[in-house]
């Protein structure tokens, strides 16, 4: 009998039993005994496809041992790392962590929101028609007689659905102002540039039509926390894109897998805020009946919870 | 297509190999961009019958459980959710797949393609929402940088650190020659396996010249064995039962 023979009728029987178990359904808690031998049959399989290659490659066998430790090392080992903590855990320690250690890169797109904001509402107040184009002449007309168009948000669309609307339209831009970090930062920086030039040319419209403290009062009571969150999930990106250019004496990939698993842990902090943001601005915000002292209020409340969750002082003290 | 060493990676060795314990190279056989695109194609048409189904139980409910002459503010709810469910199904249902089944998703499992971590392992749930959150974006450029990465890899695999490869089919049969003619070796013996799996496949006039090239090889190596043929028998049967071919489970 040759050595191949011999390999083939005294395994088969290990890597048969080995591909039954790995086929059999996970259970949730499985014995010390059965994961022992599972273990112990993954280095057997590996050893014999070791062998196989070395000695047989290219046969029936090798490809199938080949197949067998490659299922076995995705079915024993797992990426711990990357499992993710649970709620508490996450925004007591992760996300704080996170916020603490991007704080350069949301100083730096808040800087750029900023300087395009004062851009646009320069440029706004100058040529009042950048703003005007930008609202249209439903809106336009509706300032000419003293009234703003967030107005609209109660009278055409009830809020129960323009809650709705408004938070999937304020997470999109969270994740693609993130998302836009993957182009070297490139697209999250056209997203901040964009927000903070078409912010300011808006409140320049407001202010060609004398109702700039309407508006103003209007976002008092869910822009602060909103602009926080974009600039926040932006500041993400800025990180990825910092990572994808200047990796500096670290593997690329490393630093790549480093910075997007710490940007992500951002945008999922900020997330859900937006669900909170989206029935304010459509419950509260455009309601008349509501004073601007308790709208402002809100705002601030609202955005102290979220600084407050941010620089938790707990995860600070526990910081490596 | 072969991969060049990817010097950020400690797991990889040259070649689409990684190392599994004790040094042993395990092959990684990586999705093309065109199955992975097919993936894809079935998952967008999954997600439209998802977004259908969400849009039909919506109006289901609408008119079987509310009686909205009475309230009528509660189509304006219902109309809500779908909009959030939207969402939910747009941005979720990669991810969401990929975590509940095992890194896979609809159309991953269809084609037969698997996430896994550049070390052959399962990716946690942060990895999956990595290489999804950037799907947007790799729907403008993936295919391109695909194409160009010697690990078929888009713009979502380099961030979250993972590869999609072929998935283990279900058990397939494998031949295995029970019978080694002597001076055979490995190569040897891989040619011949090799021939007789894809024999079915090969256009039947093809058939019979090869395996007479092969028995001819196994009569200057083993002509003990070769004097077996039967003069009756054809080339292809001969070689067949000469080298006691067994159709095993895989």
């Amino acid at each position: 009998m040759s050595g191949y023979e011999r390999f083939v009728r005294t395994r088969s029987a290990l890597w048969d039993d080995f591909e039954t178990r790995l086929a059999a359904p996970r259970a949730r808690h499985q014995s010390h005994a059965d994961l022992e031998t599972l273990a112990l049959q993954y280095r057997q399989v590996l050893h014999d496809h070791g062998l196989a290659l070395a000695r047989y490659p290219g046969t029936g066998v090798a490809r199938r041992l080949g197949a067998l430790a490659l299922q076995g090392t995705h079915a024993l080992q797992w990426d711990r790392s990357d499992r993710m903590p649970g709620v508490a855990a996450f925004f007591l320690r992760s996300f704080p962590r996170a916020f603490r250690r991007h704080l350069p890169y949301l100083g730096a797109v808040t800087l750029l929101f900023v300087t395009a904001a004062l851009f646009g509402l320069t440029l706004g107040i100058a040529q009042p028609a950048v703003g005007t184009s930008l609202l249209g002449p439903g809106a336009v007309e509706g300032m000419r007689k003293g009234h703003l168009w967030t107005e609209s948000l109660v009278t055409t669309v009830p809020p129960a659905f323009s809650s709705s609307r408004i938070a999937t339209n304020n997470m999109s831009v969270a994740l693609l102002g993130w998302a836009g970090g993957a182009l070297a930062g490139l697209g999250t920086l056209y997203v901040v540039v964009l927000n903070g030039l078409m912010l300011g040319a808006i409140v320049a419209a407001t202010v060609h039509y004398g109702l700039a403290g309407d508006i103003l009062v209007f976002m008092s009571a869910h822009g602060p926390l909103e602009l926080t969150l974009i600039l926040v999930s932006a500041s993400g990106g800025l990180a990825l894109g910092h990572a994808l250019v200047a990796a500096e004496d670290r593997p690329r990939a490393a630093v790549l897998q480093d910075a997007s698993r710490e940007a992500l842990v951002l945008l999922l902090g900020c997330l859900p805020w937006f669900l909170v943001l989206g029935f304010v601005e459509s419950f509260v915000s455009p309601v008349a009946a509501f004073p601007a002292p308790l709208k402002a209020a809100l705002g601030t409340a609202l955005l102290s919870l979220f600084v407050l969750v941010a620089a938790n002082p707990a995860a600070r003290a526990e910081t490596p | 297509m072969r991969a060049t060493p990817d010097p950020d990676d400690a797991f990889s060795v040259p070649g689409d190999r990684i190392l599994g314990l004790d040094n042993v190279p395990i092959e990684l056989p990586l999705a093309t961009a065109g199955s992975r695109s097919l993936a894809a194609f079935v998952d967008y048409v999954a997600l439209g019958a998802l977004s259908v189904g969400l849009a039909v139980i919506a109006v289901v409910v609408r008119f079987a459980a509310f009686d909205l002459s009475r309230d009528p503010s509660r189509a304006w709810w219902i109309l809500g959710f779908l909009t959030f469910g939207f969402f939910v199904l747009e941005y979720g249902y990669f991810a969401g797949c990929e975590i509940l089944m095992d890194g896979q998703t609809l159309g991953k499992r269809a084609v037969g393609l698997r996430v896994v971590t550049r070390s052959g392992a399962r990716p946690g749930a942060a990895a999956f929402l990595i290489r999804n959150c950037v799907r947007t974006i790799d729907l403008l450029v993936g295919v391109l940088l695909m194409a160009f990465d010697p690990l078929n890899r888009r713009l979502g695999d380099r961030l979250a650190g993972t590869l999609v490869v072929r998935a283990a089919r279900r058990r397939q049969a494998l031949l295995v020659i029970e019978r080694v003619p002597r001076g055979w070796q490995g190569r040897e013996i891989a040619i011949a396996e090799g021939f007789l799996r894809r024999a079915a496949t090969l256009d039947p006039s093809r058939v019979e010249p090869l395996a007479r090239e092969l028995l001819a090889a196994l009569a200057r190596t083993d002509p003990e064995l070769a004097a077996q043929a039967l003069p009756s028998e054809s080339a292809f049967a001969t070689l067949t039962r000469l080298l006691a071919v067994r159709e095993s489970s895989r």
